[in-house]
């Protein structure tokens, strides 16, 4: 027959390779590199000759190992908790119908809009010793001496379980609404209900979503620093590690600093090991959900179900009316509430030194630039190819998730401050750094956005453009890209809004000048101006809440499966 | 356009998805691969379009050697099993996209797309999103697209697989008529076989990466080369036996039914270990033909154009038989005494492999 149509022909690329060894290039100078100097460091002596001397130092000195033993009951303790707190709140929302069930769905938003930093001051501007509720008990009802709600370990498990109870809640979610209802269905025709079906079937089928959950947060309780300190507790891993490397005197204190990372940087592995155990981390797609019927709950229940969230929801916004009082509120002492209101803390932070602001917004768009342009082709070789290398680079996104910001921010100070090759500067005296680590801490998000999109475009479609005559890159702009731009948006958003949250490594390489919002919350609590920190945490808050919102419209998007 | 395969392989890590393919499609055929899941037809109809290459042997359209080129090298139309239509473009989108990628003037195009659409009834609908449309048009636009560039060879991936069984029937009829209009060759996947027989000029039916027989239709169901091939195409009665003697227009078999006279096939010597299969339909209850036996009912079922009995005749040996016209047919009761029989040319003798 007549052949109308002439073959297209088409360039034989080497720009993927180039691109390819570009990525790989790109994770072991800024991430593979880093982490391994950290192990070397730890394993070695001044001089250079491997030695256990500096682990045996730690482990001798009592000090470290009550530490040590400190961090782990608490992050036992935040764990129970969270689970507690997080698989009850998960059912009741996906298996249970009855009034205010969608509202009480924002739960889940908590760690994305609220950062652990603004979350801990409200708290101590509510609850602490001079807080609202000691001033109210001491005036209504004669409580003398002010009950300690929060300083102590006790308050650093209630202000990390209100934290991270919803990482459990999401996995949760997520895993039930994966669960085909077939299955649970045939558990019932076979006799199995109630409690039993819930415990032999419901419950083993969210495992894997569930210890993703709690793997995440036991790290992240593990290697947070800030609200220790913020709430005076210093007998911990975390906050020791912050307190010895940012002495910069004494070497000994700073080698076991590195020793902790180190001890951080196993711990994601161990997640990372898990997390392969039990695949589900791998399991990033699944933006479908099986219809599931909720059960409506009968009048007493219902009441004791919205009671219960209610109590959960309060607890969990007291940071925000602390927060918010806090940062328009003048002379608030020993008074319930402000007795005065200004706008001179937003006038400080905003107009006087813009630069929180400044550096901020500066630092998370590169980072997310950064996150687009190397996290949108990994997710397109997870998803579309069998390159060598690609379980390793799977792995080391997932690592990434799992990696404390404490452990990565110690990591650059030791990598990067030795001079560049070839140039007589410092990685750790350019600001490009706060950038570069942002990006390399975010990528995850940006990763799995793609990653999910992808896996709902079809190969077939592609095959079907270059059937007709499409190339690569042009069926890639053509059909692929229109096809997943949401979910690259999506990810992105939320790579941009946890940069912006991102306190940790930053805290450990930033110089004056380079201050984001959250260096600037920490320093101003620090150094006692607690009014101009509420301020930036407002300022924070509002940023996420509106990167929140817009991700919703765009996706109409599960935040489920970006933290597990 | 011909196509020859010639000793293709492809390996996917240790397992050979296709073991040493060669065939010849004439210019205009419909040529059909038929075989069970995860025998390599797709594999093979893939290889043709270009998303997989060959570890080995050749592949020519024509005289162009092929298979190393990209898809959008071959001139070639493609239905997809899920038919991969682009959820974010109208049907005119759809169609036209290939059309606008080789910048073809606007004039051209839209005649092309009015041709493409009215083959396959489909005016009307070019504004409409493919979620839109139902499983049988959605089809139709998926066969357009690959037709509005006038391919060389259409390639067809069980192109009904996802429509129900009506509408299957029907747009196979389309698929057929538009296919001989057209002159196109084309090749075409299927693991049905009564859908492969209704269609094809030729088919090959696969297994496990092999090719195990070539033939028309008719040759294939009533001459097959081999028990897979007499199993998969259509319903068979399996007698293993020994060939005993040659004796005038057949060969005697040792089975456990006795001697029974069957149909010499190729390859079949005295002595060799072989299997009988007779069709239900050829098998008759009463006592005519060149071979019968004393049996009792143990399955009745009814199907509708035909009463189908399993008669049990040894222990172990159920034999099927098919009742055409089941008005004057008096239904037998399970467990009741009967006796089979069917003509020696109804018994082809087949390797046991």
């Amino acid at each position: 027959m007549a052949t109308g149509v002439r073959p297209l022909s088409a360039a034989r690329p080497v720009l993927p390779a180039l691109g390819y060894a570009a990525i790989w290039l790109f994770l072991l100078a800024f991430l593979v590199y880093p982490l391994l100097q950290i192990f070397y460091d730890a394993f070695t002596d001044e001089a250079g000759h491997v030695t256990l001397a500096n682990v045996a130092e730690f482990l001798g000195d009592a000090y470290y190992v009550r530490s040590l033993g400190n961090s782990i009951l608490l992050g036992l303790g935040t764990v129970f908790c969270t689970s507690v707190l997080g698989f009850a709140v998960a059912f009741l929302l996906v298996r249970f119908d009855f009034r205010g069930r969608d509202l009480f769905g924002y739960l889940t938003l908590i760690p994305i809009i609220s950062p652990p930093l603004v979350g801990v001051l409200g708290f101590t501007f509510i609850m602490g010793r001079a807080g609202t509720v000691n001033v109210l008990l001491h005036d209504w009802f004669d409580v003398a001496r002010p009950i300690n709600f929060v300083y102590g370990v006790h308050g650093v498990l209630l202000v990390e379980t209100l934290h991270l109870f919803p990482m459990i809640t999401l996995n949760v979610v997520d895993a039930l609404g994966k669960i085909d209802p077939s299955l649970e269905e045939a558990a019932e025709s076979v006799g199995a209900r109630g409690w039993r079906k819930l415990r032999t079937i419901t419950l083993p089928l969210t495992t894997p979503g569930y210890v993703a959950g709690a793997l995440l947060v036991f790290i992240w309780t593990f290697s947070d620093f800030a609200t220790p300190l913020v709430l005076g507790v210093h007998d911990l891993l975390a906050a020791q590690a912050y307190l010895n490397i940012t002495q910069f005197v004494d070497r000994r204190l700073f080698r076991m600093g590195i020793v902790i990372s180190a001890l951080m940087i196993g711990l994601a592995v161990l997640f990372l090991v898990a997390a392969r155990r039990y695949v589900a981390i791998k399991d990033y797609s699944s933006l479908a959900y099986a219809r599931i019927a909720r059960r409506r709950l009968s009048p007493p229940a219902q009441t004791a179900a919205i009671a219960f969230l209610s109590l959960v929801m309060l607890a969990s916004f007291i940071p925000y009316l602390g927060v918010g009082l806090a940062s328009v509120g003048k002379g608030w002492s020993l008074t319930p509430f402000p007795v005065q209101y200004t706008l001179q803390y937003y006038e400080r932070v905003i107009v006087e030194t813009p630069k929180y602001i400044v550096n901020s917004l500066l630092y998370s768009t590169l980072a997310v630039i950064g996150c687009i342009v190397i996290g949108v082709p990994i997710a397109w070789i997870l998803a579309r190819t069998r390159l060598p290398g690609r379980d390793t680079l799977d792995g080391l996104n997932t690592l990434i998730l799992a990696l404390p910001g404490t452990a990565i921010g110690i990591a650059y100070i030791r990598a990067f401050h030795a001079p560049l090759p070839w140039l007589d500067l410092k990685l750790t005296s350019l600001w490009i750094v706060l950038p570069l680590v942002l990006c390399i801490r975010r990528l995850p998000y940006t990763v799995r956005g793609a990653y999910a999109s992808l896996l709902l475009v079809h190969r077939s479609m592609e095959e079907a453009a270059a059937s007709v005559g499409a190339t690569g890159p042009r069926s890639f702009r053509d059909i692929t890209l229109p096809l997943i731009w949401r979910g690259v948006l999506v990810g992105s958003l939320f790579s941009f809004v946890t940069s912006l949250q991102e306190a940790s490594a930053v805290l450990f390489l930033s110089l004056g000048g380079w201050e984001t919002i959250p260096v600037g919350i920490f320093a101003f609590y620090i150094a006692g101006s607690a009014n101009e920190a509420a301020a930036l945490g407002v300022i924070l808050i509002v940023v996420a809440a509106l990167t929140v919102l817009v991700i919703n419209r765009v996706a109409g998007a599960r935040m489920g499966g970006m933290f597990g | 356009m011909q196509i020859t395969i010639s000793h293709v392989v492809k390996r996917f890590g240790a397992t050979i998805a296709v073991d040493g393919a060669t065939l010849d499609v004439a210019d205009g055929e419909l040529f059909t691969l038929l075989g069970p899941s995860g025998c390599g037809k797709t594999t093979l109809l893939r290889l043709l379009a270009g998303f997989y290459t060959p570890d080995d042997g050749e592949i020519r359209f024509g005289t162009r050697r092929v298979e190393r080129l990209p898809p959008y090298e071959r001139n070639i139309g493609m239905v997809f099993q899920n038919y991969a239509l682009w959820p974010h473009m109208t049907v005119r989108a759809n169609v036209t996209y290939g059309l606008r990628l080789r910048k073809l003037p606007a004039g051209e195009i839209a005649r092309r797309l009015e041709d493409g659409l009215r083959q396959v009834n489909l005016v009307g609908l070019q504004d409409r999103y493919p979620g839109q449309l139902s499983g049988g048009q959605q089809q139709r636009v998926a066969l357009a697209r690959a037709l509005v560039l006038n391919p060389d060879i259409l390639l067809l991936d069980e192109p009904l697989s996802n429509l129900d069984a009506k509408i299957r029937v029907q747009v196979r009829g389309e698929i057929r008529r538009l296919q001989q209009a057209l002159g196109i060759t084309t090749v075409y996947v299927t693991h049905d076989q009564e859908e492969a027989l209704s269609l094809s000029d030729r088919i090959a039916v696969m297994r496990e990466g092999r090719i195990q027989q070539v033939a028309e239709p008719r040759a294939l169901y009533e001459r097959p080369a081999n028990r897979f091939v007499a199993d998969f195409v259509g319903t068979n009665n399996f007698i293993p036996g020994v060939c005993k003697e040659r004796e005038a227009g057949g060969i005697l078999v040792e089975t456990s039914l006795g001697l029974v006279h069957g149909r010499l096939a190729d390859g079949i010597t005295a002595g060799t270990p072989c299997v009988l299969a007779v069709r239900p339909e050829n098998v008759t209850l009463g006592s005519a033909g060149d071979n019968v036996f004393e049996g009792r009912v143990v399955v009745a079922s009814y199907l509708g154009n035909t009463l189908r009995y399993d008669v049990e005749t040894v222990p172990g040996l159920v034999l099927t038989v098919d009742v055409h016209d089941a008005w004057h047919h008096r239904p037998l009761a399970v467990g009741q005494a009967v006796h089979v029989g069917f003509p020696a040319s109804a018994a082809l003798t087949l390797r046991d492999d």
